[in-house]
Order: C-alpha cells, then sequence, then structure tokens
C-alpha cells in the first residue's frame, strides 16, 4: 500500500493537465466583481487628494478651511490627524505628509464628500504653502555626500533586521557581496570588460487602477475593499499605523484587474481609511485616475548599473565587481529589499568564484518606487547579460557557448555561499538556442533591414522575509465537493485555478468539484503573508496540498474506523472511497459532512471535514552584513532562458521581433498551458519595456502621464511567434515539485533584445527602451548610416 | 502635476435645431461654448482642465453633417460630422481619394475612429494631423457656416499655429470639399510612430504624385508634413525640383533634402528635433519612391 | 447642470435613465444600470476597457456623453451571451486561454464581437488592428488573436 501511496503521490490527476482556468466564465461574461463593481450603497462618500506639486520642499502651512466649508464635504484630513509612520520593510512614510513633501504627487491632503466632483472642487480650494527645497535627481549623485539629505529621520525608522539604512546620507540600504578575491583575480584574467548602463523607471500599467474603499465603523473596526495584492500585509501594516489590533482591521479583495506588484504593500489604501476614520459609518472610495496612476502608484526603480567582469582564457568567468545604484524614489518602504536582493543574485545565473557587490537603494525625488514583476532582477539582468555578451565577444567565444561554459549547476556555490540545488538552467539554455536556430544566418526581409539573434538567461529567488508564511483549508461540501480557502489572490495568474488543482490532486476529487472560496477576506480566509515573490505556487500550493492531505486523512480515518479497515489501504479517487483491500467503495457525498453510522445503528462517528494546512520555509539563514555570505540566503531560484531573433530598420530604427522563445526551468507544470500563458505574457510585457517604456522625469515632474505618451505593448506590437518552453527539475520542497515563474519571463527580455540589436547592427544602443529614435541616432553616432 | 478630473467637470449639453440656432448660441456664449462633434478631443481637455466651456454644442445631428456625396464633375463632400471610419469605409473615398482613407486608417484605434473626424481633426487644428495631409494635397476647402452667411475657406490658409485658426465666433465648419484630384494621381502616407500602429505621428509625410504634360519631367508632386512645424506644412519646393527633373534615386534624395530642409520640428516626448529631420528625409525618399514607381506602373499600364 | 432624460436601449431592453449633461455613455452604465461589466481604465478614450457597442459599432464609452446616446441602442458585455449559453468568442477566449487578469477582456469581446459583425474571416493583422485599441498587460495578445481566430472559424455564432 506504501507504494501505492507513493506512486499518488507523484504525480495525481489533475495535476500537469492544462484544465480550464476556474475563474475564466464570469471573466468572460462580466460578471466578475473587481472592487469598483461592488455597490457600496447611497452612503457611500468620494475622496479626493490634494497632491504636492514640487518633487521636494518643506511643508509651511496648510490652510483647509475653505474645503472644509463646502457644502457637501464630509471630511478634511492632513498629515497631524495621522502622526504614525507607515512601511513595510523600512518605516518611512506618513499617510499623509507631514512636514516635508518628498516628490510630484506627495499626498499632502484627504478630503471626503458626496461627490467625486465636490470632493475634487474641495481640493483645489485647500492652501499649502511651500518653502521648496532643492530636489535629488540622480541616485549615484544622491548617494554621495554633496544630496540633499531627503529623509533626516532616517536613523529612527523602524527597519527589519536584513536591512541596512546609513542614516545621514540617502542610502537606505546597502547590501555588499564579498566572495573570494576579486582583486587578486584580474591579474589571471585573459580578458575584462568594464561597462555602465541605466534603466529608467517604469510602470507596472494595470489595466484597473487603483481603488480602496474604507469604512470605519462604531467599535473602530475598520473595512477596506481593495485591488490587493496584499490583503493581510495590508491588515497588518495598516492596523499598525493606526494603533488598531489587526483583528479590528478586515481587508476584502475581490479580483484584482491586473497588479504586477504595484498592488503589494500598502500604498493608497492607507489615504482612504485614514479619511474614513473621520466620516464613521460611511464607505469612502478612493479611486486614483489613470494619470494619478502613472503619478504616484508605485513605479519600478531605476537603476545605475556599473559591472566590471573578466574570464580566463578558455572563458571561463574568475571574477565580477559590480555597483548598483537604485533611484529609489521618494520612500523606499519596500524598494530596499529589491536593492538587497539583487545584491544576493548580483552575479547573475552564472558560477563566479570571486564577487564583490554593492547594491544602494538611494532616496531621491522621483516617484515611490516599489515592487515590479522582476523585484531588481530586469533591471539587473539587463546590463549583466549585456556585459557577459561583451566579454564572450571579447574572449572569441560564442555567447551562448559561454553561458552554456558559465551558468550556473546543481551543486555550485553560489554568490552568498549557498549550495545550488537542482536546476535545469543548462536545458533551458539548449533549448532556446535549438529552437531560436542559433548560428543560423538568415538573410533580411529587405534591402534597408538587418538581421540579428540575442540571448540572455536569468535566474531570480522569491524575496521575502525568510519566514513568510502561507496557510489554507479545504472544506468538504455536502455533494462531496470542496472549498479551498485560501489568502492569496487571483491577479490573473492562475493560481485559483492552480490551488484547485492541486487539492483535487491531493484529495482525489475531480478539479471540477473544487471550488475556491472568495473574495479572499482577512476576517474569514486564511493568512497569506502577499502575493508576491512568484511564491503562491510554491508556499500556497505547500499549504493547500497540506490542508487536502489533512481533509483526506480526516475521512479516510473515519471511513477505515467505519467499515473496521486500515486507513493505509483506503484510497479516494474521483470523489469516491474505495477499500484495496474489502474493494469497498462509497461516494463523498453526505459523509463528508454528517459522519458515517456505526455498525449496527450504535451511533455515528465522523462528521464535517475541514483540513487545515500550512507551509512556512523554516531554513534560510541570515547573511553576514559585511559580506553576504551565509548559508542559504534563498529558498530557491527559478532559472530560465530567452532568444530572440528581430530585424533592425536602419532607415528607421524600428525594431521588429520576428520571434520570441523561453524556457524556464518551473519544476513542475502544475498546469502547462497557464504556465506558457505567463511566459507569453511575461515575454511581451518585457519587450514593452525594452521598446517603448519610460517615465519621462524632468526635474522631479513627470512628462508623461497618460497612454497618449506612456506607451505600452498593443496587439499589433505582439511578435506573433513566441514558444514558451516547459523545463521540469523538480523542486526538493515544491508541491508536486512546482516552484514558481510568474514573475521569471520578464527578466531577460530586454537584454535579449539588446543583445539581437548588437548582433544586428553592431552598435550598442544605451539605455531600453530602444525606441527607434534611439536605434536610429546610434547608428548615426556610430558611422554606419548618414 | 497636471491636476485631471476624474470625471468631466460640469458644464450644459446644448443641442440646437439649426445651424443658424447653433452659430447665434456660439456668438452669444463667447468663452463659454464651445462645438463638438465626435468629442475625442474635446472631453479629454476638458478632463485635463485646460477646456472650461460652459456649454457643449452638439451639431452631428444637423442636417447635412453625416453625408458623404461624390459628384463626378465637382467632386467629394464629407459632412463635418462623418467619421472616420465612415470615410475609410466610403467606396466613392477609395476609388477617388484614396489617400484619404490611408491616412485616416492610421488614426489611433477603431473604437476612437467611429467618433473622431477629420473636421474635427481640422478645426482643432495639431500639427500631428494624420488626415490633414491629404487634405492638403487633395486641395481641399472647408464650407463654413457663420452669423454673417456662408463660405468657403481654402485649408491651405486655414491653419494659423497649433489649436489656432482662421475660425471666428460662431463659425461651424458643415462640410469638407474636395476637387475632383488629378488624374492618374497617386499617393503615400507614411506615418512613424512609436508603437508599430496607433500612436501620434512622430513625422507624417503625404505624398500625391500625378502626371502632368505641361513640366518638363511630366509629373507634378504635392508633399505635406504632420509634426515637424506649428502647423500642418506643405513644402512646394520639393514639388518643384520634381517637376524640373524626372524622379530618379538622385532627383529624389535632392527633394527629400529640401524637405528636410524646409521643415522646423521640436523636441518634445515623442521624438526629438534632430530624429525628426532625418525621418523626413528618409521617409519623404521612402514615399516619393514609392509613389514615382506607382506612377511609372501606371503609365506603363495605359 | 441640467439632467435630461433619455430612452435607451441596452442589451434589448428600453431604459429610461435621467442623466447629467456631463456623464459618460460608461458612468451610465455603470452608475445607473449597475452593469458593471463595462470597466473604467483610463477615462481618456486610450485602453479600451469601457469599450462597448452603440447602434451596432464599438465605442470607448467614456468617450460618449450618456445626453448623445436618447434613442440609441447599446450592447454591453452582459448582452453578449444569451440564456446563458456563451457567445463562440467567449468560449474561444476560455478554449485559448486568452483571459488572465480579465479586466480587459469586456472591451476585447466587444471589439472582437464588432470585428466579426463587419469580417466574418479576418485576418491575423485585421484582428490585431481591430483590437489595437484594448490594451491588456497580461496576456501579451497572441492567445486573444487566436480566440478570434477560432471564433471565426465556427459557422453559428452561439456555441453550442
Amino acid at each position: 500500500m506504501a507504494n501505492k501511496e507513493a506512486q499518488r503521490e507523484k504525480i495525481p490527476n489533475p495535476i500537469g493537465v492544462s484544465v480550464p482556468r476556474i475563474d475564466a466564465r464570469e471573466k468572460v461574461t462580466g460578471a466578475a466583481i473587481y472592487a469598483d463593481d461592488i455597490q457600496y450603497g447611497p452612503g457611500l462618500l468620494y475622496a479626493r487628494i490634494k497632491r504636492s506639486p514640487h518633487p521636494h520642499a518643506l511643508i509651511k502651512s496648510i490652510d483647509c478651511s475653505k474645503a472644509k466649508a463646502l457644502p457637501g464635504v464630509k471630511a478634511v484630513v492632513t498629515g497631524d490627524d495621522f502622526p504614525g509612520y507607515i512601511g513595510l520593510y523600512l518605516q518611512d512614510r506618513y499617510i499623509f505628509c507631514r512636514d516635508r513633501v518628498r516628490y510630484v504627487g506627495d499626498p499632502v491632503a484627504g478630503v471626503a464628500a458626496i461627490s467625486e466632483e465636490i470632493a475634487e472642487q474641495a481640493v483645489e480650494l485647500i492652501n499649502v504653502e511651500y518653502e521648496v527645497l532643492e530636489p535629488v535627481l540622480n541616485p549615484e549623485f544622491g548617494a554621495g555626500p554633496d544630496a540633499a539629505i531627503i529623509h533626516p529621520k532616517l536613523g529612527e525608522y523602524v527597519v527589519a533586521n536584513f536591512i541596512f539604512p546609513e542614516p545621514g546620507s540617502n542610502i537606505s540600504n546597502h547590501f555588499r557581496i564579498r566572495k573570494g578575491d576579486v582583486e587578486g583575480a584580474w591579474k589571471d584574467c585573459a580578458a575584462i570588460v568594464e561597462k555602465r548602463y541605466q534603466i529608467p523607471h517604469v510602470q507596472h500599467v494595470p489595466i484597473e487602477p487603483h481603488i480602496a474603499v474604507a469604512k470605519v465603523d462604531e467599535n473602530g473596526k475598520v473595512t477596506l475593499w481593495g485591488s490587493s495584492q496584499s490583503p493581510f500585509a495590508q491588515r497588518n501594516l495598516i492596523a499598525s499605523a493606526l494603533g488598531k489590533s489587526q483583528s479590528d482591521v478586515e481587508v476584502i479583495a475581490p479580483f484584482v484587474g491586473g497588479g504586477f506588484g504595484s498592488k503589494a504593500g500598502v500604498s493608497m489604501e492607507s489615504l482612504a481609511v485614514a479619511i474614513a476614520t473621520r466620516v464613521k459609518g460611511r464607505p469612502v472610495k478612493l479611486r486614483l485616475t489613470r494619470e494619478e496612476e502613472f503619478y504616484t502608484a508605485f513605479v519600478r526603480q531605476g537603476l545605475i548599473a556599473y559591472f566590471k567582469m573578466g574570464c580566463d582564457k578558455d572563458g571561463r568567468l574568475l571574477a565580477m565587481e559590480n555597483r548598483f545604484y537604485w533611484d529609489g524614489g521618494a520612500y523606499t518602504e519596500y524598494s530596499v529589499n529589491i536593492t538587497r536582493a539583487a545584491g544576493y543574485s548580483s552575479s547573475g545565473p552564472y558560477d563566479v568564484p570571486n564577487v564583490k557587490a554593492d547594491s544602494y537603494c538611494v532616496y531621491t525625488n522621483h516617484p515611490v518606487t516599489g515592487p515590479m514583476r522582476g523585484f531588481g532582477m530586469p533591471e539587473m539582468h539587463s546590463g549583466l547579460e549585456q556585459c557577459i555578451d561583451d566579454l564572450a565577444h571579447e574572449i572569441g567565444i560564442d555567447p551562448v557557448q559561454f553561458r552554456l561554459l558559465n551558468c550556473v549547476r546543481t551543486g555550485d556555490t553560489i554568490v552568498t555561499g549557498m549550495k545550488m540545488h537542482p536546476t535545469g538552467l543548462s536545458e533551458c539554455i539548449e533549448k532556446v538556442a535549438k529552437a531560436i536556430q542559433w548560428g543560423e544566418k538568415a538573410p533580411p526581409s529587405a534591402p534597408n533591414k538587418r538581421r540579428g539573434k540575442g540571448i540572455a538567461i536569468m535566474w531570480k529567488a522569491p524575496a521575502m522575509p525568510p519566514n513568510a508564511g502561507s496557510s489554507a483549508w479545504v472544506e468538504m461540501n455536502e455533494d462531496g465537493t470542496a472549498t479551498v480557502g485560501v489568502g492569496g489572490q487571483e491577479l490573473g495568474q492562475g493560481t485559483f485555478t492552480v490551488m484547485a488543482q492541486m487539492a483535487a490532486g491531493a484529495l482525489g476529487i475531480p478539479y471540477e468539484d473544487v471550488r475556491v472560496a472568495r473574495p479572499v477576506d482577512t476576517d474569514y480566509s486564511p493568512y497569506e503573508w502577499q502575493t508576491v515573490a512568484s511564491r503562491l505556487t510554491w508556499s500556497m500550493g505547500n499549504a493547500v496540498v497540506n490542508a487536502a492531505k489533512d481533509a483526506r486523512r480526516q475521512i479516510l480515518e473515519m471511513v477505515a474506523q467505519s467499515w473496521d479497515e486500515n486507513p493505509d489501504d483506503l484510497d479516494i479517487v474521483n470523489g469516491v472511497v474505495i477499500s484495496y483491500k474489502s474493494e469497498e467503495a462509497v461516494p463523498l457525498k453526505n459523509l463528508v459532512i454528517y459522519g458515517l453510522p456505526k455498525p449496527n445503528d450504535q451511533g455515528w462517528i465522523g462528521g464535517p471535514v475541514v483540513g487545515r494546512g500550512k507551509f512556512m520555509p523554516t531554513y534560510v539563514t541570515g547573511l553576514d552584513p559585511q559580506t553576504g555570505q551565509g548559508p542559504r540566503a534563498v529558498v530557491h531560484y527559478t532559472t530560465g532562458a530567452e532568444a530572440v531573433e528581430l530585424e533592425v530598420d536602419i532607415e528607421t530604427g524600428k525594431v521588429e521581433v520576428i520571434r520570441g522563445v523561453a524556457a524556464f526551468d518551473v519544476g513542475k507544470a502544475i498546469n502547462p498551458d497557464m504556465v506558457k500563458a505567463q511566459v507569453e505574457g511575461g515575454f511581451v510585457q518585457g519587450l514593452s519595456t525594452a521598446f517603448f517604456e519610460s517615465l519621462i522625469l524632468k526635474d522631479g515632474v513627470l512628462q508623461n502621464p497618460s497612454f497618449v505618451d506612456y506607451r505600452i505593448a498593443t496587439s499589433a506590437d505582439a511578435p506573433k511567434d513566441i514558444q514558451a518552453i516547459i523545463v521540469e527539475v523538480a523542486q526538493d520542497d515544491g508541491p508536486y515539485g512546482a516552484r514558481g515563474v510568474g514573475e521569471h519571463p520578464l527578466v531577460p527580455t530586454i537584454p535579449a533584445i539588446g543583445n539581437a540589436i548588437y548582433d544586428a547592427i553592431g552598435v550598442r544602443v544605451g539605455a531600453p527602451p530602444f525606441s527607434a529614435e534611439k536605434v536610429y541616432l546610434a547608428m548615426v553616432d556610430a558611422g554606419i548610416i548618414a | 502635476m497636471i491636476n485631471v478630473h476624474a470625471g468631466l467637470p460640469e458644464f450644459e449639453y446644448v443641442k440646437p435645431g439649426t445651424m443658424a440656432e447653433a452659430s447665434r448660441f456660439l456668438v452669444d456664449h463667447v468663452g463659454e461654448a464651445r462645438l463638438f462633434t465626435g468629442g475625442t478631443d474635446t472631453f479629454v481637455r476638458m478632463r485635463d482642465g485646460f477646456w472650461k466651456e460652459k456649454y457643449l454644442v452638439d451639431v452631428k445631428h444637423l442636417q447635412g453633417m453625416r453625408t458623404i456625396r461624390f459628384d463626378p464633375e465637382k467632386g467629394l463632400t464629407l459632412g463635418a460630422a462623418v467619421n472616420m471610419n465612415e470615410v475609410i469605409a466610403s467606396a466613392e473615398v477609395n476609388a477617388h481619394y484614396p489617400l484619404l482613407a490611408e491616412a485616416a486608417q492610421t488614426v489611433a484605434s477603431y473604437q476612437l475612429r467611429n467618433r473622431a473626424t477629420i473636421a474635427g481633426n481640422i478645426c482643432n487644428a495639431s500639427p500631428a494631423g494624420d488626415t490633414l495631409g491629404a487634405c492638403l494635397v487633395y486641395n481641399a476647402s472647408l464650407y463654413v457656416h457663420g452669423v454673417d452667411g456662408l463660405r468657403d475657406e481654402l485649408l491651405r490658409t486655414f491653419f494659423c499655429g497649433p489649436g489656432k485658426t482662421v475660425l471666428h465666433v460662431g463659425d461651424i465648419v458643415t462640410e469638407l470639399n474636395f476637387p475632383i484630384p488629378p488624374q492618374g494621381a497617386r499617393g503615400k502616407y507614411i506615418k512613424l510612430g512609436r508603437n508599430v500602429i496607433s500612436d501620434l505621428a512622430i513625422v507624417g509625410i503625404t505624398v500625391l504624385g500625378f502626371p502632368d504634360a505641361d513640366v518638363p519631367s511630366g509629373f507634378r508632386y504635392r508633399i505635406a508634413l504632420a509634426s515637424v512645424a506649428p502647423t500642418p506644412l506643405v513644402v512646394e519646393a520639393a514639388g518643384g525640383l520634381l517637376e524640373e527633373k524626372a524622379a530618379s534615386a538622385e532627383t529624389i534624395e535632392a527633394a527629400a533634402q529640401l524637405v528636410m530642409e524646409a521643415c522646423s520640428p521640436i523636441d518634445d516626448v515623442r521624438g526629438s528635433a534632430r530624429y525628426r529631420k532625418l525621418m523626413v528625409r528618409n521617409l519623404t525618399r521612402r514615399a516619393l519612391t514609392q509613389v514615382a514607381s506607382d506612377l511609372a506602373a501606371s503609365g506603363e499600364a495605359h | 447642470m441640467s439632467n435630461h432624460k433619455i430612452n435607451v436601449t441596452v442589451n434589448g431592453e428600453v431604459e429610461v435613465v435621467e442623466v447629467p449633461a456631463n456623464m459618460t455613455l460608461l458612468r451610465m452604465l455603470r452608475e445607473k444600470l449597475a452593469l458593471t461589466g463595462t470597466k473604467n481604465g483610463c477615462s481618456a478614450g486610450e485602453c479600451g476597457a469601457c469599450t462597448v457597442i452603440l447602434n451596432g459599432e464599438p465605442v470607448n464609452s467614456c468617450m460618449v456623453l450618456a445626453v448623445e446616446c436618447d434613442g440609441a441602442s447599446v450592447m454591453t458585455i452582459e448582452g453578449l451571451s444569451k440564456d446563458g449559453q456563451l457567445h463562440a468568442l467567449q468560449q474561444a477566449v476560455i478554449d485559448q486561454g486568452a483571459v488572465q487578469c480579465g479586466f480587459c477582456t469586456p472591451g476585447v469581446l466587444m471589439s472582437a464581437y464588432a470585428l466579426l459583425q463587419r469580417n466574418a474571416k479576418p485576418t491575423d493583422e485585421e484582428i490585431r488592428e481591430a483590437l489595437v485599441g484594448n490594451l491588456c498587460r497580461c496576456t501579451g495578445y497572441n492567445r486573444i488573436v487566436e480566440a478570434v481566430k477560432q471564433a471565426a472559424d465556427q459557422p453559428e455564432t452561439v456555441a453550442a
């Protein structure tokens, strides 16, 4: 019987099956409910926010008297009403600014009124006097001694124990790697490449803008409805900031219309809650306009990166010395950990014996940065992977061969001193190289075109506190179906579907018989740290499998007792409990609620079945603050590779990606088609950042706060030929071997395209986006064209 | 920071029964009333707070505003409220003024083209308007209903600057009129945007060429540019050159060079002046080469 | 600001609605008729999430005044399936895995529906052109294009 159990454990149905999404029907019929679709009733108030027009200034005075007097206005609040700090890893923000504004759009005051129009009029009546200060607009300068200090109280902020701010400067985190002897290694190098790369701020651009609706009742209980990746983190941070018990804050999170990190942690939600505390009993809705979304929602950090890397005459990487200046913007409560992640991954997915890295998170007077799909990896890999190409060319080795020679493999001692777990990176490289027909050059399609191919590889670990936890329940229903409770959120990535598959597989019931309870509601749903870091399939998946197994155990024990058999001889197959020994069978229907009668009508056994499961990694260790070395920096790395073939129009600089291929080692694809969908979507989002996207900031002021001039890829821009390849080298502690892949497809796209452009025209274009203009002028400046 | 309204600011919606009534209303509410047809610019500008009119005057239901009419003698008449998709779908337009359809097809998205109008494009006088070049090279004129009566305005002299035209208070453009195009004309619109399609033009090049036995080369060319000057720009000099000398790689290059020198683009978030000038040269070359080749091919066919 | 009483047919039902002059068709659908399938993504005619069919043609409902719709006929995502039966396009979106977060999906379906009404067998380019005004940040678009092709290949308009 143990054998059967082991077999079942391997791959139960429907694990590895591309079942349709559990939420598809309601989403294609318009029935799916998002936060703005909930009817909040006639008591609903509307909030608008008074925001700073300056990138950096002191607040001298705020006069709200006219706004308060406007009929229809129910509350006007300012920073002094909410003195507490808020923040995920570093508490560096007030809910509303108190003494100082630090970016254009920083919230200074909030209004609740009976209509959005009146709230807007009230905002215009608030008069704020500022003393304008010199802004800091460049992270490299900002890290130095001559920059104005943006957070004079940095030394007083509450901070997580793995983040290292440098009070008296604008550096909110400095992560170091000191591995081996970098200085000594350079003399052994046959080739050394040194490069500087820059990458601009980009935005997540969820099609659903941020929205939060908050209500505070007479008992002080806070209810928050929002488009949220992080209901529990929001509950925790808002409770802390307002001095409340977590049990008095309820976050209700319906479907999210795209997150990509922008709806993680707490951002504008705290504004709605703060205003709601002044209008007890009435819900207050704050919905960002698309323009506010561009000005004030989280953006991806900008980065100035210096790479120095060298290899021996055979192409073996010997040393890397990397320095990252992250443009963290006005507040870095979340981004400090991006800096850390980039630091502990700073070698890229390579086996390098000697590494020195310094990763600085720097405050600037730019928009607030936060997590975005990839969490520092797309930015870092953009430069790193172009530099690797340059080094390969320098030493005269084909870029694919160079990567196969140096890429991280199972058992390697990686940059933090951790032993690499089993990984399929080299298989990913080989597969994309084959799929793109690496080494074969097709002729361009027209005389004015130049054709090229490029490859880039990546790694990324879930970046999170070492002990981020998940929990789940699986509740059986009268008809033998199961309802899964989770606190992780459906952002479109398909997690509810995958959780239903895992519950079905672990329980032994059909996928169609599983529902996922929603909306996620912190009063009813089990705890989940956040829906970020590509961690749900792995972490929440483990919790769900454990919960399903717990339910299964309860069922089998009950039936075994009733049948007077050993639970080990029983199984649940397709919703029916069967005995391999007695060949008895009974459907789950009814018994999972009402239990089973004892023999001879001597009473009952069992009762309603609710399985419970949790998962928390317990093995991640701290790292030495001076060297970044430690036994286990992270839970695991997902690795992968992408390659593209493209054409450059030398008369315009326009680049057309003809095809893209991507391979990622996902451990085990629970739903292969949805893995491919993630890969395709991530690839196109990466392509969009490669060609179109940049927050254009002039003296700290955003110049393109709308879709008119912040362009993203459209249906016409997506390459028709995108091939996703799944590699499966099992994760030892992943459910059925799975690890996450949500973020990863975006990571290598920019450098793969950059390397292909170089292959086509022999020029490096500089910082993304690789607009037609930049490509064209790079060719002109290089003397390739006139 | 631009404080964009969450919704449209308050205004009154006015739907006059006649053109005269509409015109009178505009005169009676100077600075407070604005005409709209599709609203694709109007609503955006009002949300942005740049336009603050108290009255929006809807005239698209008035007689003739939605008409497309072709007369083999007089040419094409487009009602001012005819939307871009209707222009693109019109058999008459495609038969006789294909450049109009070609240019309209590059505007924004299908949804927006169901509301956007060429007349609106013209009256807003954006230097980036995709259809303006086609209207210029087809020698369009505007039929204007003013308080003092009806008149025609030549498009060539219509634009005064970005957003500025010769229209007076109370003027309502009711029709666009296009004369019969030159026999054997061939045209090309090349738009360079950031995206493959749907973006605003970084530069837009419109070329119309047609046979004319009275000029030495046997062909005449009209060239109009978008997004590279304060108003849509017609470059006569380049056409003149190609009237003198037959289109060859060299003469086309020289003409493209002239066109580049004639334009005065600015730096903005969509592109630098330097790049725009170079693209004017390269894409004028491309458009002229295409049109010259089409003209030659059609000459051989006859 | 005046209110206007308008008659508008929405998904086949005649509705009489009082709307202020500055109310867009989008807001009327969501706030007056509780038809929340139509989404607000930008209020500027750029993202396409609010696309509906107005008198047979797709428009950005954020770019149309409700008062302009007096006497008009409007179809929204809620009107696409009939009697619980998914339209072929809806089924195709499910089959092709062309939905992720779902926020752009109603607008995409409206644009695709209008495309198939005017062009029963669109090419790949024609589909991409027709959907260029519907921004999607999740899927990368290709599965949406494949879904439209799948629906176009089916003779009946409503899936079995």
